[in-house]
């Protein structure tokens, strides 16, 4: 384009001789940015796929070496639980990888693609996380100890404790779940705004087609 | 070429380009050195996967706008006020009256009207400003070249009313 089409200020040679700063950082620093990134990315999923393994370990020690039937049976559950939960992890929330050179339009439909499908794990968390075998298997394991304990009622105050931290620990599942799918839908509609613009732009293209 | 000499390639030609699309992203100086940062290890990485089926330039700015238009989603309390070319092109009354006095001043004029734009818009604009056609940025984009001839015909409209000679609206 001449620069005559901007006879006051032409935008264009304003914008290319602004001053720049060069850019200081070494290859080396980069690289080490570099692995802190995909370390930090990865440390979040992993961090749930080894709990669900270190629990998986301690409840098989529990029914290993359980006296009782029926809490061996709720540890040997539990411990089944763990490895689904970390499998799920792993299956849900590890992220895909986005071609870094992706054209704007795909790196918005990924970007979409992965919130939806973490907002979609978090509503169905319940089935995706399999919590019905994960509080049979802590049933099976605590009830019998209950019943042992009901005729000395001061025994039951022991196990206080633990059914107060499981109410609060529910209780902070279901609110922060929720504040959860709010946030991830709340992204979602804002970037189905950028995606609509290009949605338009190509509606308008084949409109224009004989 | 290796990933390091295809790195080394690309900031020693399109350093500058980097440092100006920086500045359509983030106006803040600390901010923005931090984005520019993410821009070349992004770009370090992608090199890995580089495959010469597009230009260096193509790849170098689709990474660029790419991680830049990511630090965008994540800045939500400005999110919510970006607005489309033909969104400002419709505002009648709201660009600038007069020429700028100095460079700065324009340079300052431009750097406002990029950051209103949403990230789609604003990456037309950017590689508009650094010389691309209509087909180069469609390449970048996404976009068709036809749909991108069109966005670019708009900035140039907006553009003449906030920088071109007679004030508002001279080019209509």
């Amino acid at each position: 384009m001449p620069p005559s089409e901007f006879p006051g200020n032409d935008p264009i040679n304003i914008w290319q001789n602004q001053a720049t700063e060069p850019f200081s950082a070494s290859l080396d620093q980069l690289r080490h940015k570099a692995k802190q990134w995909q370390t930090r990315a990865r440390l979040k999923t992993l961090f749930s796929i080894i709990l669900g393994l270190a629990l998986s370990s301690a409840f098989a020690r529990i029914a290993i070496t359980g006296r009782d039937v029926i809490p061996r049976l709720g540890a040997t559950l539990l411990s089944l639980w763990s490895i689904y939960f970390a499998y799920q992890a792993r299956r849900w929330l590890w992220p895909d990888r986005l071609e870094p050179h992706a054209s704007a339009s795909a790196s918005l439909q990924f970007y979409r693609r992965e919130l939806e499908r973490r907002r979609d794990y978090d509503q169905h968390l319940w089935r995706r996380t399999g919590l019905t075998f994960c509080l049979v298997g802590l049933a099976l394991m605590v009830v019998p100890g209950v019943i042992k304990a009901l005729p000395t009622p001061r025994l039951l105050l022991n196990v206080v404790p633990f059914f107060v931290l499981l109410a609060a620990w529910f209780v902070a599942f279901f609110l922060i779940g929720k504040r959860q799918r709010a946030q991830l839908q709340h992204e979602i509609d804002k970037q189905g705004q950028l995606q609509r613009e290009i949605d338009e732009l190509r509606a308008l293209e084949t409109d224009r087609r004989p | 070429m290796s990933q390091d000499s295809l790195y080394k390639q690309a900031a020693d030609t399109y350093g500058s380009s980097l440092d100006r699309l920086a500045r359509a992203y983030e106006l803040d100086p600390e901010a923005r050195r931090d984005l520019l940062q993410e821009i070349h290890m992004h770009l370090w990485r992608s090199f890995a996967y580089f495959d010469g089926h597009c230009s260096l330039r193509t790849w170098v700015y689709r990474v660029a706008h790419n991680v830049a238009t990511g630090y965008v989603i994540r800045q939500r309390r400005i999110r919510n006020r970006l607005v489309s070319v033909e969104n400002i092109e419709a505002m009648a009354g709201c660009d600038p009256s007069e020429l700028a006095a100095t460079e700065a001043e324009a340079l300052q004029r431009l750097s406002l009207l990029i950051q209103r734009l949403k990230p789609l818009d604003r990456q037309i604009i950017v590689s508009y400003l650094e010389g691309m056609d209509a087909s180069s940025i469609a390449d970048i984009t996404g976009l068709s070249p036809a749909n991108v001839a069109m966005k670019v015909h708009r900035i140039k409209n907006i553009l003449r009313r906030w920088f071109g000679a007679g004030g508002p609206h001279a080019a209509e």
